[in-house]
């Protein structure tokens, strides 16, 4: 038993040198998952993307139709192809004390658009033939072809162009003209910001496991969080009563994707008859928790370019029958499709009811989860025959000419149902070619109206975004894309209002 | 007794449920979404699940799903690990080093890599859990058998069967295996619990059972993530999977105690 | 002769290393899933994925890529996540510390259960103490980390208030994700101890230091307990090797930042250099802790030294 003594020993030198302090009246925010690179000219995953808007500033911005606003700069268009940006006055400087000019802009875009760089962001880009600096405050933007949506384009954080010269880390020690400065990064599952407003701290702290952030949330650990909590866990939450519970409707857009190449859900009465074998309000009621909103159409009906007079897909199972009948298939020869989701156990919750719902009307479904890499690789690359997933953070109406048309079909754009539809076609290039919003905005209802029809996407629902924090935190207004600009103004109540 | 017919008969009644399953009048599927996470009651006494789904039915069907799986997996790695340590440990040499190496590998690498490798190879599929699921356990068995053929090779009574001429295969399936048995048929017993729930985990990387099929893992898993608003989901399987293991346990014991006393009146014939 | 053995089982270690690296590599691209695809996200064109792709080196074929990752690795270089950009050795050093540190309380806490639950076991065998500590084992065993992680903390964090519910801060934030990670342990430990104890109990060597007259105690301690150690050890190596790689779940569930979770974390995004640099890591320490394991055997069992025949 000497080696049990030894482990003493060591146990205790390994337990001295974990101990740590912290006891600070700093904010902490429970993420999910932990941001994966904090330089906004790399990084493409959600929770990134979120931090680093408060990291860094950018030049335009959305409002809640989704139309694209000045943020940094006002901008005016000198010609179709000619964009003119001029910062505003009172743009705050960066977190180094450098000014942010129009120097850094065209830096940051440049660097880019430079295909040596490898950004993940340089070909949605592509329509910006050069960039010219005026002055310290103003630059132009010479397009290669029209492009009204243009501005939308330019909503990545704008960095020092100093920094991008010497290769600073910046993934490593962010340093934007945002709301927010970096302070530390201890481990992946912490990250602590600090306010320059008014000096408060904010850590951000990944708790992968949704019951374990719940409980973390009830114990104080942490003040609040957003979203990625099973409706149950927050029906749980909303009765207690040191917590508040808010919600907002969301924009994401959850959907059923077909491939139009298979026998079987090429069929448009096969798909159809899967939109009205679906009880989205069952499952929006008893499943989401009334969290969510059935959805007509990829973009939400406030959107600028959104559809509001689509009629909503009816639950009519006979009429799913009928539809079935009609494809040729029957109880006795029911239609087979497999199923792909990726293995989050909520979504995997969900595709079982859909399992259900569609083996009640005569399909026999065959449902397969898959790790995501795997599963998100299948369906990049069109390996499905059905499957479900959604649209995060989908602002402008571009996405149509992305996900629908034909010359979109992998690897050239994310029509990866091979969805071919000379009409749709049509109206996603007259909507392209139209000069103004108006014109486009006519062809995109148009679109989805057509898309309505054909349905190469079953649309399913929009689900809400759901804050919860302690009673005496206030002032976090949720964004409609799921953003954390709340904490811009997030504060505590002080303690004799409690 | 006791300690043999109850435990005994637990495992008789796991087996028989697997077998029968396929003809009770079950609806394990049944998705009834006004009832989810409704507990227990006089009508539906284990409660619905997530999905409002019945616990109980599920919980007969989840038997048959485990105990295919946990039998197949333990007995398989078992006889093949056990055998390859023993042959290893006895040849000796470089089919023992070739042995120990590859073991070190399998044990050096992360098993959650080679399950999503062999979902994406192989697909879902009972079988392929099987598969999976051997191929990681049988090194801990291998090991085992290795490292207790290396202490009992010296005995007397294996130097005297060498000495008398008995073939190595005998010296390994009579002198050899039944001594060794004891650890690892405890270990065996356990690996019942670490299968049932390892296929839990293999289903979630897409590779074990598919929904809305049961699994005890899958129902304790997915039981799980309500533990603060429904405990009754993991209550049923949580208990079913105890229950087994423990009897398996004390089958094992008994087993070995049995074992034990063959090795004795051997022993004294050897010397 | 003792040196030779020793430079020999280094030898071999290296090979074991080698043979995991190739092994990695070579699964790590037939999985299917691309680390491009996931990093691009939704929105990406193709000009960015063949430009990533050569950014990333994965243009080019699966040997010369390999050829360059052993020069690399030659070298000491563990590369750059293709996700963060950060060095591969510094996440490496930054989340080592963690993992071990839970790894050997895990240990401990397994040993301070198993050891005297064990002993129990074997010398009041059939009786009473026998079944209670059996049942204490099982109830071990058969309750899985993923449902033992959550409900410890809503007792030890939530109701009881003295431990802190997740992360690692302070000594105190080790204790519960170390109790979820013993306990499995400690079950496994305590019944091989009690099966290799009543292995030996009966074994002349017992009868006859009982014969010279010395207490049951001492003799069970003292000679039984070091006879039986040798399966023993196998296992705790075993399991050590397992708690350094295998904590994912217990990693995972307490948001600690060790290398079971990196490494889980990788392997869903594809992120290579990454996954292979965890891998390697983890089979370095397990393949040394192997050493060690053999080592200690020659020491406890002379019968095994050199792992030849007499």
């Amino acid at each position: 038993m000497i080696s049990l003594k030894r482990l003493w020993v060591l146990l205790l030198i390994v337990l001295c040198t974990a101990c740590t302090d912290p006891v600070s009246d700093a904010f902490r925010f429970g993420l999910a998952g932990a941001p994966a690179n904090l330089d906004p000219r790399f990084a493409t995953d959600a929770a990134s993307a979120r931090v680093n808007r408060l990291l860094y500033a950018r030049l335009v911005d959305f409002n809640d139709t989704f139309e694209p606003v000045p943020a940094l700069a006002d901008w005016e268009q000198l010609s179709p192809t000619h964009y003119r940006f001029h910062l505003k006055t009172n743009v705050q400087p960066f977190h180094d004390g450098t000014r942010l000019t129009a120097h850094d802009v065209k830096a940051t875009y440049d660097f880019i658009l430079n295909a040596d760089n490898a950004s993940p962001h340089r070909a949605s880009l592509a329509v910006i033939d050069r960039i010219a600096v005026d002055d310290e405050t103003s630059l132009d933007f010479f397009l290669n072809r029209p492009e009204p949506l243009f501005p939308g384009y330019l909503v990545i954080g704008i960095v020092p162009a100093h920094l991008i010269a010497a290769h600073h880390p910046l993934h490593e020690h962010p340093i934007g003209s945002g709301p927010f400065s970096f302070l530390a990064r201890p481990d992946e599952t912490r990250l602590h910001l600090l306010r320059i407003r008014d000096q408060q701290r904010f850590e951000f702290i990944t708790v992968p496991d949704p019951t374990v952030r719940t409980l973390k949330l009830m114990a104080g650990e942490i003040d609040m969080l957003q979203n990625d909590l099973p409706p149950e866990l927050v029906d749980y939450l909303e009765h207690d009563r040191m917590l508040r519970v808010q919600r907002t409707a969301g924009t994401n857009f959850s959907y059923l994707g077909f491939s139009l190449e298979d026998a079987v859900t090429r069929q448009v009465f096969v798909r159809r008859a899967i939109a009205h074998a679906i009880n989205r309000q069952e499952i929006i009621r008893y499943v989401l928790d009334n969290g969510a909103r059935p959805a007509q159409s990829l973009l939400p009906p406030e959107h600028w370019a959104g559809a509001q007079d689509l009629d909503p897909i009816t639950y009519d199972p006979e009429k799913a029958q009928a539809l079935l009948r009609q494809a040729g298939y029957s109880r006795e020869q029911p239609a087979k499709i497999v199923y792909k989701t990726s293995s989050d156990p909520f979504r995997i919750r969900l595709a079982t009811i859909l399992q259900h719902q569609l083996k009640s009307v005569g399909i026999d479904v065959d449902l397969r989860s898959y790790d995501w890499g795997t599963f998100y690789g299948d369906i990049k690359a069109g390996r499905f025959q059905m499957y479900s997933l959604a649209w995060v953070g989908i602002h402008t109406p571009d996405i149509f000419d992305y996900v629908f048309h034909s010359r979109s079909i992998p690897p050239n754009g994310a029509n990866r149902g091979r969805f071919r539809s000379t009409v749709a076609d049509t109206f996603i290039d007259h909507a392209r070619a139209a000069p103004d919003l108006e014109t486009k905005r006519q062809w995109y209802v148009q679109l989805q109206h057509h898309l309505a029809d054909a349905l190469p996407y079953v649309p399913l629902w929009y689900e809400d975004h759901i804050f919860i924090a302690h009673r005496e935190i206030e002032g976090f207004a949720i964004a409609r894309d799921g953003n954390y600009d709340g904490l811009i103004h997030v504060r505590r109540s002080p303690p004799d209002a409690l | 007794m006791i300690r043999l017919r109850i435990p005994l008969g637990v495992i008789l009644l796991w087996a028989l449920v697997a077998l029968l399953t396929p003809v009770l009048p079950l609806a394990p599927n049944a998705i009834d979404l006004p009832h989810i996470l409704t507990p227990g009651s006089p009508d539906e006494w284990l409660g619905y699940d997530d999905l409002g789904r019945p616990v109980f039915d599920r919980l007969v069907v989840g038997a048959r799903t485990s105990f295919l799986v946990a039998f197949a997996v333990v007995s398989l790695s078992l006889i093949i690990g056990s055998l390859l340590g023993a042959i290893g440990a006895y040849a000796g040499g470089w089919i023992d080093l070739v042995l120990v190496r590859v073991i070190d590998v399998f044990l050096a690498f992360p098993g959650i890599l080679l399950a999503i490798a062999l979902a994406g190879v192989m697909g879902p599929g009972i079988d392929n859990v099987v598969i999976a699921l051997s191929v990681v356990s049988w090194v801990g068995y291998a090991r085992l058998a290795r490292a207790q053929v290396l202490s009992m090779k010296e005995r007397d009574h294996v130097y005297a069967a060498v000495a008398v001429g008995t073939p190595p295969p005998q010296i390994i399936a009579r002198h050899l295996l039944p001594l060794i048995g004891a650890p690892l048929i405890v270990e065996a017993s356990f690996g019942v619990a670490g299968v049932v729930i390892g296929e839990a985990g293999l289903s979630f990387l897409g590779l074990g059972v598919q929904p809305p099929a049961a699994s005890w893992g899958s129902m304790i898993r997915d039981g799980t993530r309500y533990m603060l608003v429904a405990p009754h989901m993991v209550i049923a399987p949580g208990l079913a999977l105890m229950v087994v293991v423990l009897s398996m346990n004390l089958l094992g014991d008994r087993l070995r105690d049995w074992l034990d006393v063959k090795n004795q009146s051997r022993k004294t014939v050897d010397n | 002769m003792f040196v030779r053995f020793l430079i020999s089982r280094i030898l071999t270690a290296f090979a074991v290393v080698f043979g995991v690296v190739c092994l990695v590599f070579f699964l790590l691209h037939l999985v299917p899933g691309d680390p491009v695809e996931v990093m691009l996200g939704e929105s990406a064109r193709p000009a960015d994925r063949a430009a990533l792709q050569q950014a990333l080196g994965l243009d080019l074929p699966l040997h010369v890529q390999f050829g360059r990752y052993l020069a690399n690795l030659s070298q000491f270089d563990l590369g750059t996540s293709f996700y963060s950009k950060r060095p591969i050795r510094d996440l490496l050093l930054e989340r080592l510390p963690a993992t071990v540190e839970l790894g050997v309380a895990a240990l401990l806490v397994a040993l301070l259960m198993a050891v005297p639950l064990g002993i129990l076991a074997a010398v009041k065998k059939e009786t009473a103490w026998d079944v209670g500590a059996t049942g204490v084992a099982l109830f071990g065993v058969s309750i899985p980390n993923f449902w033992m992680g959550p409900m410890l903390i809503l007792v030890g964090a939530l109701w009881l208030g003295w431990f802190p519910v997740s992360g690692r801060e302070g000594v105190a934030s080790l204790v519960l994700p170390a109790l979820t990670l013993g306990t499995a342990l400690a079950a496994i430990l305590s019944r091989m101890i009690r099966s290799a104890l009543l292995e030996v109990l009966n074994e002349d060597f017992m009868r006859t230091a009982r014969g010279k007259g010395l207490a049951e105690r001492t003799v069970i301690l003292r000679h039984g307990l070091r006879n039986a150690l040798l399966p023993v050890i196998t296992l705790v190596g075993l399991q050590l090797g397992a708690l350094l790689s295998g904590a994912v779940i217990t990693e995972t569930v307490f948001s600690w930042p060790g290398i079971g979770s990196l490494v889980v974390e990788a392997i869903h995004r594809r992120d290579y250099p990454v996954v292979q640099a965890t891998v390697l890591c983890i089979s370095v320490s397990y393949v040394a802790l192997n050493v060690l394991t053999d080592l200690t055997y020659a020491r406890i069992d002379p019968r095994v030294r050199l792992g030849s025949r007499p």
